[in-house]
């Protein structure tokens, strides 16, 4: 079995949470790591202006307030739950133990935070993509089952464009 | 009214800290406590805000294009227009207790769904608004109009739109206030 998934099974919390909960808030340090088992969760920025959805998390997906998991700081976002979501979480505490145990798991760890930084310059041309079907093909390819997993409100506003056009754009990719 | 520019930007500045003072403290209450309503038709704290919020989304780059393009002051007085002082005044939470006032349709929040981080919203146009008051200390806030959420024939001058809108917000926030001192005294 996978070693972290067998280090989650011997150590994790598990958490449930109801549709629209919040997992974690701004303003407060959150240093946890959550493996999402089911459900689905977004993580969004909340401006003066709006909601900003900037990731979603499914079943299989590890998720944390990065910048607060590994500076110690506020989180600068929410973690909401889509639906009923079931998780295991650990500590960064934890985390680490796990991580620094051998070099194999300090390699894993590198991996992860390697498949991590490729995901964000993915996300950095996402956003700068003029082209607003275009953003949501490139999504679509990393992201088959997104229809099925997310509302598309949110949707709409993690490609950074109105319910109105995506839904416009959808039809005219199935007439 | 007459009043020198510093000091009205200085007052304004005041109350909006104090505004945004009151609301940090309600991150505390529970989600349940926030969208509490005293009766059927009153707004519940979250609902004070969000109706906040959306003033503040015409208003804060309204008023934010208005000063960018503003010309420099060319005197250290503030003169009010007679229609600004009239809605500043409006506005103005009164010791002896407030007028009801229908709003206007689309800046009604009633039923939309808030949760906390509408007071992350609200105290984020705060810091906006603070930034943009700084901002004005240069703009001549008598000779630059700006344009008014509820109709499009009417232009304040700067000053008066700034202390229409500091007014207003206060004036929910102390409605929001009230509907906290009343948390778990209704039926």
């Amino acid at each position: 079995m996978d070693p972290f998934i067998q280090f989650l099974t011997d150590n994790a919390t598990e958490r449930t949470v109801a549709k629209n909960a919040f997992i974690f808030t701004e303003g407060r340090v959150d240093q946890n790591i959550y493996f999402i088992k089911s459900g689905a969760v977004r993580v969004f920025l909340q401006t003066e202006f709006e909601e900003m959805t900037i990731r979603f998390g499914y079943a299989n997906n590890i998720i944390a307030s990065l910048s607060s998991f590994i500076n110690d700081t506020p989180s600068e976002f929410y973690m909401q739950a889509i639906r009923s979501t079931t998780m295991s979480v650990i500590s960064k505490a934890q985390f680490l133990e796990f991580t620094s145990a051998s070099p194999d798991r300090l390699n894993w760890y590198i991996q992860l935070l390697q498949g991590l930084v490729t995901q964000q310059m993915e996300r950095e041309i996402d956003l700068l993509t003029p082209s607003p079907s275009e953003r949501l093909q490139r999504v679509l390819a990393r992201s088959p089952q997104l229809f099925q997993e997310i509302p598309s409100k949110y949707i709409a506003s993690y490609l950074r464009m109105t319910p109105e056009t995506l839904s416009r754009i959808r039809r005219s990719m199935n007439p | 009214m007459k009043i020198a520019a510093h000091t009205l930007i200085s007052d304004l500045t005041a109350r909006t800290e104090k505004a945004s003072e009151t609301v940090r403290a309600y991150r505390g209450l529970t989600e349940e406590q926030l969208n509490a309503k005293q009766n059927p038709e009153s707004w519940s704290m979250l609902e004070c805000l969000e109706h906040l919020n959306l003033y503040g989304d015409f208003y804060l780059p309204e008023l934010e294009k208005r000063i960018l393009t503003a010309k420099p002051a060319t005197s250290a007085t503030f003169k009010s227009g007679v229609i600004g002082n009239y809605f500043a005044g409006l506005m103005l939470p009164k010791a002896t207790g407030m007028k009801k006032m229908k709003s206007p349709k689309d800046k009604n929040p009633a039923n939309s769904g808030l949760s906390v981080a509408t007071i992350d919203r609200f105290l984020k146009q705060q810091e906006h608004l603070l930034r943009l008051l700084s901002l004005a200390s240069k703009a001549d806030l008598t000779k630059t109009k700006c344009a008014i959420s509820i109709s499009r024939l009417i232009k304040l001058r700067l000053g008066d739109t700034f202390r229409f809108y500091v007014y207003h917000i206060e004036r929910h926030v102390a409605q929001a206030e009230r509907t906290k001192t009343g948390l778990g005294k209704t039926a």
